[in-house]
């Protein structure tokens, strides 16, 4: 529409058309969720925003000329593409849509009489006009009838036709207009869902009261939205990526390197904003700025504080490495160890110490312990590359590590490591799981359609945001030191877990090192699906792109 | 101190003062050298952060630094070493000449976009017993310009006392339990 200022005839008579037939703002609803399209993406096609369109599909608002004709074309074919079960559009289209009763003439005569306090009336126990099952509520008309037309399962008025039902669902009018269509309109939609809910329970006074199912609709309704809400919002936050891509891009005018270089930069507070999205309308709040003990202050800002991360550096101490070797190492790489990491239990609020040594599942955060000596040869130790003895302040995720080697399911270690002190929260595992699930999603698309910038983005917004949780300089919006490293911790604690795998499957576990790097000999493939996403390995690669491998010494000597 | 929180701790609530903790939060937000004032880095470092303006000798005069000039260039010239004292009065008159210098850029940094928003973490109330414990959550108060001004000044006069009266000034904002609020166990912002 931007070239042409003038429309032509042709283009007039078209739109004239079009809007002479133009559907109901339900059926608009309909033809686009039928067609699985969002209304990002109509809104885009027409040129307009996303919440006009809603406002279209709502009925608040008409399509206006510059975007109509767009929009009507759309709708048109998609009408083609979906026509409407029962009715065709035009018949939808009619401005005052048939009332749903007369879809099911049947019962047209019969409605649940109300009471002055909103109650259906009651009287003797009769058979239902509907099923024949006795029941104390009264029509209109005198007869027995189960309230709201709502008869038990066994057996259930007959189904009414899916067409009445989707528009009945997604009428404009919200959960108000569904309590009342719940209690008060004869046959729709919600009938044959709200069958297996009063089955179960036999008394109907309780179950099926009016009251309690309009209580059950709205209740259903809400959770319909919320998921339908919580779907939508993932979908804008989504959005939020892309525009973030296309804006720098623009800017760049195309040059790759250049739009990269400048989402790196911006990674930090784009990915904060991204975190703020997620935590909407979520259960906990957490603080940003807890006063912290001192074990997680730096003693000096560049010094490290006094936790333990349990970062692996561990070589096999029988095997060397030897041009001339016997066995044949691949080095292996993890793909996204932090991002998968992100989920973990995290502490919600405030530290608190505590010195009963108890383990309580239901907090998080660090503990100051005594591991239980390791004698795995072939095994490195959980605990990482540490010489120094005695007590160590380590994170919930490798005491979780630690206390599940000394279960019943892995017996590697004699006894359970002994704490001392706790500084623990109450714990959700599902803190940063939003943001994980949403940068996994964006990474997995821009694996999947090459596009190197925006994996480069989203690389730079989590491996930022677990370096910066802490007391970084470089983002002040959040200081839990004690989240950065359970969160790293948690990612050396499955690299652990990996390295456990391949050696249950009988590879030779050669080294593990860093975040990520997992080095083994023997046949890995069928172990590790090979790939790039979250639960795959691939082949570590050198600066020129060759996979690393090399050759190991067998532990006897033989060269 | 406002209103009927006078003794903290009387039930072993633990925390500081909200003044305290405003003054903690504007003092983390300044950086500035990081060598020890021991090392011939940091010494260097120093008479060279405080030997570039004016206002770098009026600091090593308040510092309580009187050496001659000749004492002075010798140092500069890495020839001597200033003795042990005199590395902790230079790193103090270090800090002190950094925090000036920085004030102005801290007010910028708190007054634009019309504030900051400050999270408020209550009194730590592990420790009281039931009956005494009070229902505090977490709250969050955006703090006007005018205000970071005279915290900012305030915290570089060392004023606890100005800090505290603005602090007192600043949470009845939060509803009628700001009293709860006088003390704090940590405040916090992103600037």
């Amino acid at each position: 529409m931007a070239g042409d200022k003038s429309p032509s005839v042709e283009s007039l008579l078209e739109e004239a058309r079009l809007a002479a037939a133009m559907p109901s703002p339900e059926e608009r609803l309909r033809l686009r969720t039928a067609a699985k399209l969002s209304r990002t993406q109509v809104a885009q096609a027409c040129g307009v925003g996303r919440q006009t369109v809603a406002n279209w599909e709502a009925g608040s608002a008409e399509p206006a000329p510059p975007a109509r004709l767009m929009y009507l074309r759309l709708l048109e074919g998609l009408a083609q593409l979906h026509p409407a079960p029962v009715e065709t559009p035009e018949a939808a289209a009619a401005p005052v849509p048939m009332p749903p009763a007369a879809a099911v003439p049947h019962f047209a005569e019969a409605y649940s009489a109300f009471g002055p306090d909103g109650l259906v009336v009651q009287g003797e126990t009769a058979p239902c006009l509907r099923c024949g099952a006795p029941t104390p509520y009264k029509a209109t008309d005198g007869r027995s009838l189960h309230p709201g037309g709502f008869c038990p399962a066994p057996t259930a008025a007959p189904t009414p036709t899916a067409a009445t039902s989707r528009t009945a669902a997604t009428s404009p009018t919200a959960a108000m207009s569904m309590a009342v269509a719940a209690a008060a309109a004869p046959p729709a939609a919600p009938a044959p869902e709200t069958a297996p809910v009063s089955s179960p329970a036999p008394e109907p006074g309780e179950g099926t009261s009016p009251a309690a199912l309009a209580v059950q609709h709205a209740q259903r309704h809400q959770s319909q939205r919320r998921a339908r809400s919580a779907a939508r919002a993932q979908a804008d936050t989504e959005q939020l990526i892309v525009r973030a891509v296309r804006t720098e891009l623009d800017e760049a005018e195309g040059d790759a390197d250049a739009a990269t270089a400048a989402l790196i930069k911006r990674a930090i507070p784009d990915v904060m904003a991204l975190f703020d999205e997620t935590r909407a309308n979520a259960r906990y709040d957490y603080t940003a700025y807890p006063a912290l003990p001192d074990i997680l202050h730096k003693p000096k800002k560049g010094d490290p504080d006094l936790i333990w991360e349990a970062r692996p550096n561990w070589r096999h101490p029988d095997y060397r490495r030897h041009p001339d070797g016997a066995l044949h190492v691949t080095a292996l790489d993890v793909n996204a160890a932090y991002l998968s990491a992100m989920k973990t239990w995290l502490p919600i609020g405030k530290l608190e110490h505590s010195t009963d040594g108890v383990h309580d599942r239901k907090r998080a955060g660090v503990h100051l312990i005594t591991p239980p000596a390791w004698e795995h040869r072939d095994l490195p130790n959980p605990l990482g590359d540490r010489d120094e003895p005695g007590p160590l302040w380590v994170t919930e995720s490798t005491l979780r590590l630690l206390l599940r080697l000394a279960g019943p399911k892995y017996r590697l270690l004699d006894e359970p490591p002994h704490i001392h002190e706790s500084w623990t929260s109450g714990a959700t595992e599902n803190f940063l799981d939003a943001l994980r699930v949403l940068l996994a999603g964006a990474r997995t698309k821009a694996i999947e359609t090459g596009d190197d910038v925006t994996e480069a983005y989203v690389k730079a917004m989590y491996a930022k945001f677990v370096s910066t949780l802490g007391e970084s300089i470089h983002n002040r919006e959040i200081m839990r030191p004690d989240w950065m490293h359970l969160v790293r911790s948690q990612a050396f604690a499955n690299l652990w877990n990996r390295a456990y795998k391949a050696h249950q499957a009988g590879l030779t576990v050669i080294s593990v090192m860093g975040t990520d790097e997992l080095h083994v000999a023997g046949d890995w493939r069928p172990v590790f699906p090979e790939g790039r996403a979250l639960g795959e390995m691939k082949v570590k690669t050198d600066r020129d792109g060759e996979p690393v491998t090399y050759t190991v010494t067998a532990p006897d000597g033989g060269r | 101190m406002a209103g009927r929180w006078m003794e903290l701790g009387r039930y072993n609530a633990d925390g500081i003062g909200g003044g305290d903790a405003l003054g903690l939060g504007i003092e983390r937000m300044v950086t500035g050298l990081q060598s020890s004032p021991h090392s011939e880095r940091g010494i260097a470092a120093r008479l060279r952060y405080l030997t570039a303006s004016e206002a770098g000798y009026t600091a090593m005069e308040r510092a309580g630094i009187s050496v001659t000039a000749r004492t002075l260039y010798a140092w500069l010239a890495e020839e001597r070493s200033p003795n042990p004292a005199n590395r902790l009065k230079l790193d103090v008159a270090y800090w002190d000449l950094r925090r000036r210098n920085v004030a102005a850029d801290l007010k910028r940094r708190l007054m634009s976009r019309g504030g900051t928003r400050v999270e408020i973490n209550p009194v730590d109330q592990t420790r009281v017993e039931g009956r005494h414990q009070r229902d505090l959550a977490t709250r969050r108060l955006s703090v006007r310009p005018r205000v970071w001004d005279a915290a900012v000044d305030a915290w570089l006069a060392d004023d606890a006392e100005a800090l505290d009266r603005i602090w007192d000034d600043l949470i009845p904002d939060l509803g009628s339990d700001y009293d709860a609020y006088s003390n704090v166990s940590s405040i916090g912002w992103a600037a």
